[in-house]
Protein backbone atom coordinates (compact mmCIF):
# COMPACT_ATOMS: atom_id res chain seq x y z
CA UNK A 1 0.00 0.00 0.00
CA UNK A 2 1.95 3.00 -1.25
CA UNK A 3 1.57 6.02 0.93
CA UNK A 4 2.15 9.57 -0.18
CA UNK A 5 4.08 11.90 2.04
CA UNK A 6 0.96 13.69 3.21
CA UNK A 7 -0.71 10.40 4.03
CA UNK A 8 2.31 9.36 6.09
CA UNK A 9 2.24 12.68 7.94
CA UNK A 10 -1.42 12.30 8.76
CA UNK A 11 -0.95 8.68 9.81
CA UNK A 12 2.01 9.44 12.06
CA UNK A 13 0.34 12.41 13.70
CA UNK A 14 -2.63 10.18 14.44
CA UNK A 15 -0.42 7.47 15.92
CA UNK A 16 1.44 9.93 18.14
CA UNK A 17 -1.91 11.23 19.33
CA UNK A 18 -3.20 7.71 19.94
CA UNK A 19 -0.19 6.78 22.04
CA UNK A 20 -0.40 9.88 24.18
CA UNK A 21 -4.17 9.68 24.56
CA UNK A 22 -3.87 6.07 25.67
CA UNK A 23 -1.34 7.11 28.30
CA UNK A 24 -3.50 10.01 29.45
CA UNK A 25 -6.68 7.96 29.64
CA UNK A 26 -5.07 5.04 31.43
CA UNK A 27 -2.53 6.03 34.07
CA UNK A 28 -2.11 2.40 35.06
CA UNK A 29 -0.30 1.30 31.93
CA UNK A 30 2.73 -0.59 33.16
CA UNK A 31 4.18 -2.23 30.09
CA UNK A 32 4.81 -1.51 26.43
CA UNK A 33 5.44 -3.99 23.67
CA UNK A 34 5.82 -4.53 19.97
CA UNK A 35 3.17 -6.61 18.22
CA UNK A 36 4.57 -8.49 15.24
CA UNK A 37 2.22 -7.43 12.48
CA UNK A 38 3.76 -6.99 9.04
CA UNK A 39 0.76 -5.33 7.41
CA UNK A 40 -1.90 -2.93 8.53
CA UNK A 41 -5.30 -4.52 8.73
CA UNK A 42 -8.37 -2.48 7.91
CA UNK A 43 -8.14 1.14 8.81
CA UNK A 44 -7.33 0.60 12.44
CA UNK A 45 -4.90 2.34 14.72
CA UNK A 46 -1.69 0.37 15.30
CA UNK A 47 -1.98 1.23 18.98
CA UNK A 48 -3.48 -1.59 21.01
CA UNK A 49 -4.38 -1.36 24.67
CA UNK A 50 -5.03 -4.59 26.55
CA UNK A 51 -5.17 -4.88 30.34
CA UNK A 52 -2.77 -2.03 31.09
CA UNK A 53 -0.38 -3.18 28.37
CA UNK A 54 0.27 -0.80 25.50
CA UNK A 55 1.18 -2.44 22.21
CA UNK A 56 2.35 -0.98 18.92
CA UNK A 57 1.86 -2.97 15.74
CA UNK A 58 5.16 -3.37 13.99
CA UNK A 59 3.98 -2.28 10.53
CA UNK A 60 3.81 1.37 11.53
CA UNK A 61 7.31 1.63 13.00
CA UNK A 62 9.02 2.30 9.69
CA UNK A 63 6.78 5.31 9.14
CA UNK A 64 6.59 6.46 12.71
CA UNK A 65 10.15 6.40 13.93
CA UNK A 66 11.94 8.33 11.14
CA UNK A 67 9.19 10.97 11.11
CA UNK A 68 9.21 11.82 14.82
CA UNK A 69 12.99 11.44 14.98
CA UNK A 70 13.36 13.97 12.19
CA UNK A 71 10.87 16.36 13.68
CA UNK A 72 12.74 16.47 16.97
CA UNK A 73 16.08 17.04 15.27
CA UNK A 74 14.59 19.92 13.24
CA UNK A 75 13.34 21.44 16.47
CA UNK A 76 16.78 21.07 17.98
CA UNK A 77 18.32 22.77 14.97
CA UNK A 78 15.82 25.60 15.41
CA UNK A 79 14.36 24.92 11.98
CA UNK A 80 11.01 24.02 13.44
CA UNK A 81 9.06 25.34 16.35
CA UNK A 82 7.23 22.93 18.63
CA UNK A 83 5.20 23.94 21.64
CA UNK A 84 5.69 22.26 24.99
CA UNK A 85 2.81 19.82 24.63
CA UNK A 86 3.97 18.73 21.19
CA UNK A 87 7.47 18.23 22.57
CA UNK A 88 6.17 16.11 25.41
CA UNK A 89 4.11 13.96 23.03
CA UNK A 90 6.89 13.55 20.49
CA UNK A 91 9.64 12.74 22.96
CA UNK A 92 7.30 10.30 24.67
CA UNK A 93 6.62 8.48 21.42
CA UNK A 94 10.29 8.48 20.46
CA UNK A 95 11.53 7.18 23.78
CA UNK A 96 9.02 4.35 23.90
CA UNK A 97 10.41 3.18 20.58
CA UNK A 98 14.07 3.98 21.22
CA UNK A 99 14.93 4.96 24.77
CA UNK A 100 18.61 5.33 23.99
CA UNK A 101 17.96 8.47 21.97
CA UNK A 102 19.73 10.89 24.31
CA UNK A 103 18.54 14.03 22.52
CA UNK A 104 14.95 13.21 23.38
CA UNK A 105 15.81 12.77 27.06
CA UNK A 106 17.69 16.06 26.98
CA UNK A 107 14.67 17.87 25.56
CA UNK A 108 12.72 16.46 28.48
CA UNK A 109 15.38 17.72 30.89
CA UNK A 110 14.75 21.23 29.55
CA UNK A 111 11.00 20.76 29.92
CA UNK A 112 11.46 19.70 33.53
CA UNK A 113 13.72 22.65 34.24
CA UNK A 114 11.18 25.16 32.94
CA UNK A 115 8.41 23.47 34.86
CA UNK A 116 6.43 22.24 31.86
CA UNK A 117 6.95 18.59 32.76
CA UNK A 118 6.69 17.02 36.17
CA UNK A 119 9.68 14.87 37.22
CA UNK A 120 7.36 12.13 38.41
CA UNK A 121 5.72 11.94 34.98
CA UNK A 122 9.13 11.68 33.40
CA UNK A 123 10.17 8.90 35.77
CA UNK A 124 6.99 7.09 34.83
CA UNK A 125 7.89 7.26 31.14
CA UNK A 126 11.30 5.87 31.97
CA UNK A 127 9.71 2.95 33.78
CA UNK A 128 7.56 2.20 30.76
CA UNK A 129 10.55 2.29 28.46
CA UNK A 130 12.40 -0.06 30.82
CA UNK A 131 9.56 -2.57 30.60
CA UNK A 132 10.65 -3.24 27.05
CA UNK A 133 14.29 -2.18 27.24
CA UNK A 134 15.35 -3.14 30.77
CA UNK A 135 19.00 -2.36 30.19
CA UNK A 136 18.71 0.93 28.29
CA UNK A 137 21.73 2.87 29.55
CA UNK A 138 20.44 6.30 28.54
CA UNK A 139 17.21 5.73 30.42
CA UNK A 140 19.03 4.93 33.64
CA UNK A 141 21.44 7.83 33.20
CA UNK A 142 18.61 10.28 32.59
CA UNK A 143 16.78 8.85 35.57
CA UNK A 144 19.68 9.76 37.80
CA UNK A 145 19.61 13.33 36.52
CA UNK A 146 15.92 13.62 37.40
CA UNK A 147 16.46 12.10 40.83
CA UNK A 148 19.42 14.39 41.45
CA UNK A 149 17.33 17.46 40.66
CA UNK A 150 14.55 16.16 42.90
CA UNK A 151 17.00 15.64 45.75
CA UNK A 152 18.27 19.20 45.32
CA UNK A 153 14.71 20.47 45.28
CA UNK A 154 13.81 18.68 48.50
CA UNK A 155 17.01 19.12 50.43
CA UNK A 156 18.77 22.46 50.49
CA UNK A 157 22.52 22.38 49.90
CA UNK A 158 24.95 21.95 52.73
CA UNK A 159 25.97 25.63 52.55
CA UNK A 160 22.36 26.58 53.03
CA UNK A 161 22.14 24.26 56.00
CA UNK A 162 25.07 25.79 57.78
CA UNK A 163 23.83 29.33 57.24
CA UNK A 164 20.34 28.75 58.53
CA UNK A 165 21.48 26.47 61.34
CA UNK A 166 18.71 23.99 60.64
CA UNK A 167 17.70 21.65 57.87
CA UNK A 168 14.59 23.00 56.19
CA UNK A 169 13.23 19.63 55.14
CA UNK A 170 9.51 19.49 55.51
CA UNK A 171 7.64 16.33 56.35
CA UNK A 172 5.99 16.43 52.93
CA UNK A 173 9.36 16.52 51.18
CA UNK A 174 10.70 13.66 53.27
CA UNK A 175 7.63 11.67 52.42
CA UNK A 176 8.03 12.52 48.74
CA UNK A 177 11.63 11.31 48.78
CA UNK A 178 10.61 8.15 50.61
CA UNK A 179 7.98 7.41 47.98
CA UNK A 180 10.49 8.07 45.24
CA UNK A 181 12.99 5.75 46.91
CA UNK A 182 10.42 2.97 47.04
CA UNK A 183 9.47 3.56 43.41
CA UNK A 184 13.10 3.33 42.35
CA UNK A 185 13.59 0.07 44.23
CA UNK A 186 10.56 -1.28 42.45
CA UNK A 187 11.76 -0.10 39.03
CA UNK A 188 15.16 -1.72 39.63
CA UNK A 189 13.62 -4.99 40.76
CA UNK A 190 11.39 -5.20 37.74
CA UNK A 191 14.20 -4.42 35.33
CA UNK A 192 16.45 -6.94 37.10
CA UNK A 193 13.76 -9.57 36.64
CA UNK A 194 13.44 -8.84 32.94
CA UNK A 195 17.06 -9.41 32.04
CA UNK A 196 19.58 -11.69 33.74
CA UNK A 197 22.46 -9.98 35.55
CA UNK A 198 21.13 -6.58 34.59
CA UNK A 199 24.20 -4.59 35.54
CA UNK A 200 22.64 -1.23 34.67
CA UNK A 201 19.61 -1.81 36.86
CA UNK A 202 21.64 -2.95 39.85
CA UNK A 203 24.19 -0.14 39.51
CA UNK A 204 21.31 2.29 39.49
CA UNK A 205 19.94 0.67 42.62
CA UNK A 206 23.29 1.19 44.33
CA UNK A 207 23.37 4.83 43.23
CA UNK A 208 19.85 5.41 44.59
CA UNK A 209 20.71 3.90 47.95
CA UNK A 210 23.88 5.95 48.12
CA UNK A 211 22.13 9.20 47.27
CA UNK A 212 18.64 8.86 48.67
CA UNK A 213 19.38 6.82 51.77
CA UNK A 214 22.88 7.96 52.58
CA UNK A 215 23.14 7.50 56.32
CA UNK A 216 20.03 5.51 56.84
CA UNK A 217 21.38 2.24 58.16
CA UNK A 218 17.90 0.86 58.57
CA UNK A 219 17.27 1.04 54.82
CA UNK A 220 20.51 -0.82 54.14
CA UNK A 221 19.46 -3.53 56.59
CA UNK A 222 15.96 -3.65 55.13
CA UNK A 223 17.35 -4.04 51.62
CA UNK A 224 19.67 -6.82 52.75
CA UNK A 225 16.75 -8.64 54.30
CA UNK A 226 14.22 -8.06 51.53
CA UNK A 227 16.56 -9.15 48.73
CA UNK A 228 17.24 -12.51 50.32
CA UNK A 229 14.33 -14.16 48.57
CA UNK A 230 15.15 -12.56 45.24
CA UNK A 231 18.73 -13.80 45.15
CA UNK A 232 17.58 -17.25 46.29
CA UNK A 233 15.43 -17.41 43.20
CA UNK A 234 18.15 -16.00 40.92
CA UNK A 235 21.19 -17.97 41.95
CA UNK A 236 23.19 -17.16 38.85
CA UNK A 237 22.50 -13.44 38.89
CA UNK A 238 25.90 -12.09 39.71
CA UNK A 239 24.68 -8.47 39.84
CA UNK A 240 22.11 -9.36 42.48
CA UNK A 241 24.76 -10.83 44.71
CA UNK A 242 27.07 -7.91 44.01
CA UNK A 243 24.32 -5.68 45.40
CA UNK A 244 24.37 -7.67 48.63
CA UNK A 245 28.14 -7.30 48.72
CA UNK A 246 27.74 -3.54 48.38
CA UNK A 247 25.18 -3.41 51.22
CA UNK A 248 27.34 -5.56 53.46
CA UNK A 249 30.44 -3.55 52.77
CA UNK A 250 28.63 -0.29 53.51
CA UNK A 251 27.22 -1.60 56.77
CA UNK A 252 30.49 -3.14 57.78
CA UNK A 253 33.20 -1.27 55.94
CA UNK A 254 34.26 1.90 57.62
CA UNK A 255 32.65 2.39 61.02
CA UNK A 256 34.38 5.74 61.54
CA UNK A 257 33.06 7.11 58.30
CA UNK A 258 29.43 6.24 59.00
CA UNK A 259 29.73 7.61 62.47
CA UNK A 260 31.17 10.91 61.30
CA UNK A 261 28.26 11.37 58.94
CA UNK A 262 25.70 10.46 61.56
CA UNK A 263 27.33 12.82 64.03
CA UNK A 264 27.43 15.80 61.65
CA UNK A 265 23.88 15.20 60.47
CA UNK A 266 22.68 15.24 64.06
CA UNK A 267 24.67 18.37 64.83
CA UNK A 268 23.08 20.35 62.04
CA UNK A 269 19.53 19.30 62.85
CA UNK A 270 19.43 20.64 66.33
CA UNK A 271 21.96 22.18 68.71
CA UNK A 272 19.93 21.24 71.77
CA UNK A 273 20.68 17.61 71.07
CA UNK A 274 24.40 18.20 71.44
CA UNK A 275 24.39 16.58 74.83
CA UNK A 276 23.13 13.31 73.40
CA UNK A 277 25.70 13.31 70.59
CA UNK A 278 28.34 11.10 72.25
CA UNK A 279 25.65 8.53 73.06
CA UNK A 280 24.63 8.28 69.39
CA UNK A 281 28.24 7.67 68.45
CA UNK A 282 28.67 5.02 71.06
CA UNK A 283 25.40 3.38 70.16
CA UNK A 284 26.52 3.19 66.54
CA UNK A 285 29.82 1.63 67.52
CA UNK A 286 28.09 -0.88 69.74
CA UNK A 287 25.72 -1.74 66.91
CA UNK A 288 28.82 -2.19 64.79
CA UNK A 289 30.26 -4.78 67.12
CA UNK A 290 27.12 -6.79 67.80
CA UNK A 291 25.15 -6.48 64.58
CA UNK A 292 28.02 -6.89 62.15
CA UNK A 293 29.08 -10.42 63.13
CA UNK A 294 25.43 -11.41 62.88
CA UNK A 295 25.28 -9.95 59.38
CA UNK A 296 28.28 -12.03 58.32
CA UNK A 297 26.77 -15.03 60.03
CA UNK A 298 23.52 -14.73 58.14
CA UNK A 299 25.21 -14.00 54.82
CA UNK A 300 27.48 -17.03 55.01
CA UNK A 301 24.57 -19.15 56.14
CA UNK A 302 22.52 -17.97 53.16
CA UNK A 303 25.43 -18.71 50.87
CA UNK A 304 25.95 -22.20 52.32
CA UNK A 305 22.26 -22.95 52.04
CA UNK A 306 22.13 -21.92 48.38
CA UNK A 307 25.36 -23.71 47.45
CA UNK A 308 24.01 -26.92 48.94
CA UNK A 309 20.56 -26.59 47.40
CA UNK A 310 21.66 -25.50 43.94
CA UNK A 311 24.93 -27.15 43.01
CA UNK A 312 27.03 -25.86 40.16
CA UNK A 313 26.43 -22.10 40.24
CA UNK A 314 29.69 -20.18 40.15
CA UNK A 315 28.00 -16.95 41.27
CA UNK A 316 27.36 -18.45 44.70
CA UNK A 317 30.99 -19.42 45.12
CA UNK A 318 32.16 -15.96 44.04
CA UNK A 319 29.81 -14.49 46.60
CA UNK A 320 31.23 -16.74 49.27
CA UNK A 321 34.76 -15.58 48.48
CA UNK A 322 33.75 -11.96 48.83
CA UNK A 323 31.85 -12.42 52.08
CA UNK A 324 34.53 -14.52 53.67
CA UNK A 325 37.24 -12.11 52.60
CA UNK A 326 35.29 -9.15 53.98
CA UNK A 327 34.70 -11.01 57.23
CA UNK A 328 38.35 -11.96 57.47
CA UNK A 329 39.39 -8.35 56.86
CA UNK A 330 36.87 -6.90 59.32
CA UNK A 331 37.80 -9.45 61.93
CA UNK A 332 41.43 -8.46 61.69
CA UNK A 333 40.62 -4.77 62.04
CA UNK A 334 38.50 -5.42 65.12
CA UNK A 335 40.89 -7.82 66.77
CA UNK A 336 44.03 -5.67 66.74
CA UNK A 337 43.29 -2.00 67.47
CA UNK A 338 46.61 -1.60 69.27
CA UNK A 339 48.46 -2.29 66.06
CA UNK A 340 46.94 0.79 64.47
CA UNK A 341 50.41 2.24 63.89
CA UNK A 342 51.03 0.02 60.87
CA UNK A 343 47.54 0.74 59.51
CA UNK A 344 47.05 4.53 59.42
CA UNK A 345 43.50 4.31 58.08
CA UNK A 346 42.43 2.36 61.15
CA UNK A 347 43.39 5.11 63.58
CA UNK A 348 40.00 6.79 63.56
CA UNK A 349 38.03 3.60 64.02
CA UNK A 350 40.41 2.37 66.68
CA UNK A 351 40.13 5.49 68.80
CA UNK A 352 36.40 5.76 68.30
CA UNK A 353 36.09 2.11 69.17
CA UNK A 354 38.18 2.66 72.25
CA UNK A 355 36.05 5.52 73.49
CA UNK A 356 32.91 3.51 72.88
CA UNK A 357 34.29 0.50 74.69
CA UNK A 358 34.87 2.67 77.74
CA UNK A 359 31.38 4.08 77.71
CA UNK A 360 29.47 0.91 76.88
CA UNK A 361 31.47 -1.57 78.88
CA UNK A 362 29.15 -2.80 81.61
CA UNK A 363 31.90 -4.76 83.32
CA UNK A 364 33.42 -1.44 84.21
CA UNK A 365 36.75 -2.06 82.52
CA UNK A 366 37.95 1.40 81.59
CA UNK A 367 41.29 0.30 80.25
CA UNK A 368 41.44 0.53 76.42
CA UNK A 369 44.00 -2.27 76.48
CA UNK A 370 41.23 -4.55 77.63
CA UNK A 371 39.17 -3.79 74.53
CA UNK A 372 40.30 -6.93 72.74
CA UNK A 373 39.43 -9.12 75.71
CA UNK A 374 36.02 -7.52 76.05
CA UNK A 375 35.22 -8.12 72.42
CA UNK A 376 36.38 -11.70 72.61
CA UNK A 377 34.35 -12.47 75.72
CA UNK A 378 31.33 -10.87 74.17
CA UNK A 379 31.78 -12.93 71.04
CA UNK A 380 32.24 -16.12 72.99
CA UNK A 381 29.29 -15.31 75.21
CA UNK A 382 27.11 -15.14 72.12
CA UNK A 383 27.79 -18.77 71.49
CA UNK A 384 29.26 -20.59 68.51
CA UNK A 385 28.71 -18.75 65.27
CA UNK A 386 27.52 -21.03 62.56
CA UNK A 387 29.78 -21.19 59.55
CA UNK A 388 31.17 -17.77 60.11
CA UNK A 389 34.41 -18.45 61.80
CA UNK A 390 37.68 -19.10 60.16
CA UNK A 391 39.68 -21.09 57.70
CA UNK A 392 39.21 -24.50 59.34
CA UNK A 393 35.43 -24.09 59.13
CA UNK A 394 35.67 -23.17 55.49
CA UNK A 395 37.91 -26.13 54.76
CA UNK A 396 35.41 -28.40 56.49
CA UNK A 397 32.66 -26.94 54.33
CA UNK A 398 34.68 -27.60 51.19
CA UNK A 399 35.39 -31.18 52.22
CA UNK A 400 31.74 -31.81 52.96
CA UNK A 401 30.73 -30.34 49.60
CA UNK A 402 33.23 -32.50 47.74
CA UNK A 403 32.01 -35.62 49.52
CA UNK A 404 28.33 -34.96 48.96
CA UNK A 405 28.24 -33.43 45.55
CA UNK A 406 27.42 -35.25 42.35
CA UNK A 407 28.01 -32.37 39.99
CA UNK A 408 31.39 -32.05 38.32
CA UNK A 409 31.02 -28.30 38.21
CA UNK A 410 30.30 -28.08 41.90
CA UNK A 411 33.45 -30.09 42.61
CA UNK A 412 35.46 -27.81 40.34
CA UNK A 413 34.19 -24.68 42.12
CA UNK A 414 34.84 -26.19 45.55
CA UNK A 415 38.41 -27.06 44.65
CA UNK A 416 39.01 -23.62 43.15
CA UNK A 417 37.68 -22.05 46.35
CA UNK A 418 40.04 -24.17 48.37
CA UNK A 419 42.99 -23.06 46.29
CA UNK A 420 41.88 -19.44 46.60
CA UNK A 421 41.67 -19.70 50.38
CA UNK A 422 45.14 -21.13 50.54
CA UNK A 423 46.78 -18.66 48.20
CA UNK A 424 44.96 -15.46 49.11
CA UNK A 425 44.45 -15.87 52.80
CA UNK A 426 47.32 -18.31 53.01
CA UNK A 427 47.82 -19.36 56.56
CA UNK B 1 14.69 -19.73 38.54
CA UNK B 2 11.52 -20.39 36.59
CA UNK B 3 9.32 -23.09 35.14
CA UNK B 4 7.50 -22.06 31.98
CA UNK B 5 5.52 -25.06 30.83
CA UNK B 6 4.52 -28.53 31.91
CA UNK B 7 2.95 -30.95 29.42
CA UNK B 8 1.79 -34.52 29.26
CA UNK B 9 1.96 -36.25 25.89
CA UNK B 10 1.59 -39.67 24.39
CA UNK B 11 4.41 -40.84 22.20
CA UNK B 12 2.73 -42.36 19.16
CA UNK B 13 4.37 -44.40 16.44
CA UNK B 14 5.23 -41.35 14.35
CA UNK B 15 3.90 -38.36 16.23
CA UNK B 16 3.51 -37.11 19.78
CA UNK B 17 -0.02 -36.36 20.95
CA UNK B 18 -0.54 -33.55 23.45
CA UNK B 19 -2.87 -34.61 26.24
CA UNK B 20 -2.62 -31.74 28.71
CA UNK B 21 -0.48 -28.66 29.26
CA UNK B 22 0.01 -25.84 31.73
CA UNK B 23 1.93 -22.62 31.14
CA UNK B 24 3.32 -19.82 33.25
CA UNK B 25 4.32 -17.05 30.88
CA UNK B 26 4.03 -14.19 33.34
CA UNK B 27 7.70 -13.35 33.03
CA UNK B 28 7.42 -12.74 29.29
CA UNK B 29 6.27 -9.47 27.76
CA UNK B 30 2.55 -9.48 27.34
CA UNK B 31 2.53 -9.34 23.56
CA UNK B 32 5.07 -12.13 23.21
CA UNK B 33 3.18 -14.66 25.26
CA UNK B 34 1.11 -16.30 22.55
CA UNK B 35 4.10 -16.92 20.29
CA UNK B 36 6.17 -18.16 23.23
CA UNK B 37 3.41 -20.60 24.12
CA UNK B 38 3.28 -21.86 20.55
CA UNK B 39 7.03 -22.37 20.59
CA UNK B 40 6.85 -24.34 23.83
CA UNK B 41 4.00 -26.55 22.69
CA UNK B 42 5.80 -27.30 19.44
CA UNK B 43 9.17 -27.94 21.09
CA UNK B 44 7.68 -30.25 23.73
CA UNK B 45 6.08 -32.33 21.01
CA UNK B 46 9.24 -32.45 18.93
CA UNK B 47 11.39 -33.53 21.86
CA UNK B 48 9.04 -36.38 22.78
CA UNK B 49 8.99 -37.55 19.18
CA UNK B 50 12.77 -37.62 19.07
CA UNK B 51 13.30 -39.30 22.45
CA UNK B 52 13.37 -43.04 22.89
CA UNK B 53 11.15 -45.05 25.18
CA UNK B 54 12.39 -45.33 28.74
CA UNK B 55 14.66 -42.29 28.51
CA UNK B 56 15.19 -39.08 30.38
CA UNK B 57 16.94 -36.11 28.82
CA UNK B 58 17.68 -32.44 29.32
CA UNK B 59 17.62 -30.56 26.03
CA UNK B 60 18.96 -27.06 25.70
CA UNK B 61 16.96 -24.92 23.29
CA UNK B 62 17.76 -21.20 23.05
CA UNK B 63 17.89 -19.97 26.62
CA UNK B 64 15.59 -22.72 27.91
CA UNK B 65 16.18 -26.17 29.28
CA UNK B 66 13.59 -28.78 28.35
CA UNK B 67 13.50 -31.82 30.58
CA UNK B 68 11.74 -34.84 29.17
CA UNK B 69 10.77 -38.26 30.46
CA UNK B 70 9.38 -40.82 28.06
CA UNK B 71 8.09 -43.91 29.84
CA UNK B 72 8.16 -47.38 28.40
CA UNK B 73 4.38 -47.27 28.06
CA UNK B 74 4.71 -44.17 25.81
CA UNK B 75 3.32 -41.77 28.37
CA UNK B 76 5.61 -38.73 28.38
CA UNK B 77 6.04 -35.42 30.11
CA UNK B 78 8.07 -32.33 29.32
CA UNK B 79 8.87 -29.41 31.58
CA UNK B 80 10.50 -26.30 30.14
CA UNK B 81 12.60 -24.33 32.61
CA UNK B 82 15.34 -21.71 32.66
CA UNK B 83 18.97 -22.61 33.28
CA UNK B 84 18.91 -21.86 37.01
CA UNK B 85 16.17 -24.29 37.93
CA UNK B 86 17.67 -27.52 39.33
CA UNK B 87 17.11 -30.35 36.87
CA UNK B 88 16.80 -32.94 39.62
CA UNK B 89 13.63 -31.35 40.89
CA UNK B 90 12.28 -31.29 37.31
CA UNK B 91 12.70 -35.04 36.96
CA UNK B 92 11.02 -35.65 40.29
CA UNK B 93 8.14 -33.53 39.06
CA UNK B 94 7.88 -35.42 35.76
CA UNK B 95 7.83 -38.76 37.57
CA UNK B 96 5.16 -37.57 39.93
CA UNK B 97 2.92 -36.12 37.24
CA UNK B 98 3.06 -39.18 35.01
CA UNK B 99 2.43 -41.49 37.93
CA UNK B 100 -0.66 -39.54 38.91
CA UNK B 101 -1.86 -39.03 35.35
CA UNK B 102 -1.66 -42.73 34.53
CA UNK B 103 -3.82 -43.51 37.55
CA UNK B 104 -6.45 -40.91 36.74
CA UNK B 105 -6.71 -41.18 32.99
CA UNK B 106 -7.46 -44.46 31.21
CA UNK B 107 -4.73 -45.83 29.01
CA UNK B 108 -7.20 -46.21 26.19
CA UNK B 109 -7.59 -42.44 25.97
CA UNK B 110 -3.90 -41.70 25.59
CA UNK B 111 -3.31 -42.19 21.86
CA UNK B 112 -6.27 -40.11 20.73
CA UNK B 113 -6.96 -37.73 23.60
CA UNK B 114 -6.60 -33.93 23.50
CA UNK B 115 -6.49 -31.19 26.13
CA UNK B 116 -10.23 -30.64 25.74
CA UNK B 117 -11.19 -34.29 26.17
CA UNK B 118 -8.72 -35.35 28.86
CA UNK B 119 -9.88 -35.00 32.44
CA UNK B 120 -6.77 -34.17 34.45
CA UNK B 121 -6.57 -30.84 36.20
CA UNK B 122 -3.51 -30.99 38.44
CA UNK B 123 -0.94 -29.55 36.03
CA UNK B 124 -1.57 -25.85 36.76
CA UNK B 125 -1.27 -26.51 40.47
CA UNK B 126 2.00 -28.38 40.08
CA UNK B 127 3.47 -25.70 37.84
CA UNK B 128 2.61 -23.03 40.40
CA UNK B 129 3.82 -25.03 43.38
CA UNK B 130 7.11 -26.02 41.81
CA UNK B 131 8.06 -22.43 40.91
CA UNK B 132 9.89 -22.51 44.20
CA UNK B 133 11.81 -25.79 44.12
CA UNK B 134 12.56 -25.79 47.83
CA UNK B 135 8.95 -25.42 48.88
CA UNK B 136 7.90 -28.11 46.48
CA UNK B 137 10.35 -30.82 47.27
CA UNK B 138 12.88 -31.71 49.93
CA UNK B 139 16.18 -31.59 48.09
CA UNK B 140 17.73 -34.38 50.04
CA UNK B 141 15.06 -36.81 48.95
CA UNK B 142 15.65 -35.96 45.34
CA UNK B 143 19.39 -36.34 45.52
CA UNK B 144 19.08 -39.87 46.80
CA UNK B 145 16.52 -41.14 44.34
CA UNK B 146 17.73 -40.37 40.90
CA UNK B 147 20.69 -41.89 39.14
CA UNK B 148 22.05 -38.97 37.21
CA UNK B 149 24.25 -40.95 34.90
CA UNK B 150 21.17 -42.13 33.06
CA UNK B 151 20.05 -38.64 32.08
CA UNK B 152 21.04 -37.68 28.58
CA UNK B 153 22.23 -34.12 28.05
CA UNK B 154 21.51 -32.65 24.65
CA UNK B 155 22.81 -29.27 23.58
CA UNK B 156 20.11 -28.59 21.03
CA UNK B 157 16.92 -30.08 19.69
CA UNK B 158 18.59 -30.12 16.29
CA UNK B 159 21.01 -32.76 17.48
CA UNK B 160 18.23 -35.18 18.31
CA UNK B 161 17.68 -37.64 15.50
Amino acid sequence: MAESEEEVDVLVERVVKDINNALKKNPNIDEIGLIPCPEARYNRSPIVLVENKLGVESWCIRFLLPYVHNKLLLYRQRKLWLDKDALIDITCTLLLLNPDFTTAWNVRKELIQCGALSPEKDLYLGKLALSKFPKSPETWIHRRWVLQSLIQECCPSKACKERSGAVAVTAAQTERLQRILQEEMKACSEAAGRYPSNYNAWSHRIWVIQNLAKDNKKIFLDELSSMKYWVSMHVSDHSGFHYRQFLLKSLVGDPGHMLDKTASALQSTSNEHCASLPKEEEASAEIQRTVVPDLFDEELELCTDLIESYPGHETLWCHRRYVFFLWHHWNHKQGAPLNSSDRPLDNSSATTGGKSAQAMDVDGMMDPNKQVYTQETKRLKRGPLQGCQDLPTEHRFITKTLTDCRSTEQARFAIAYQKWLESVLGQ
Amino acid sequence: MKLYSLSVLHKGASKANLLKAAYDLSSFSFFQRSSVQEFMTFTSSLIVERSSHGSRASVKEQEYLCHVYVRNDSLSAVVIADNEYPSRVCFTLLDKVLDEFSKQVDRIDWPSGSPTTINYTALDGYLAKYQNPREADAMSKVQAELDETKIILVSSVNYMI
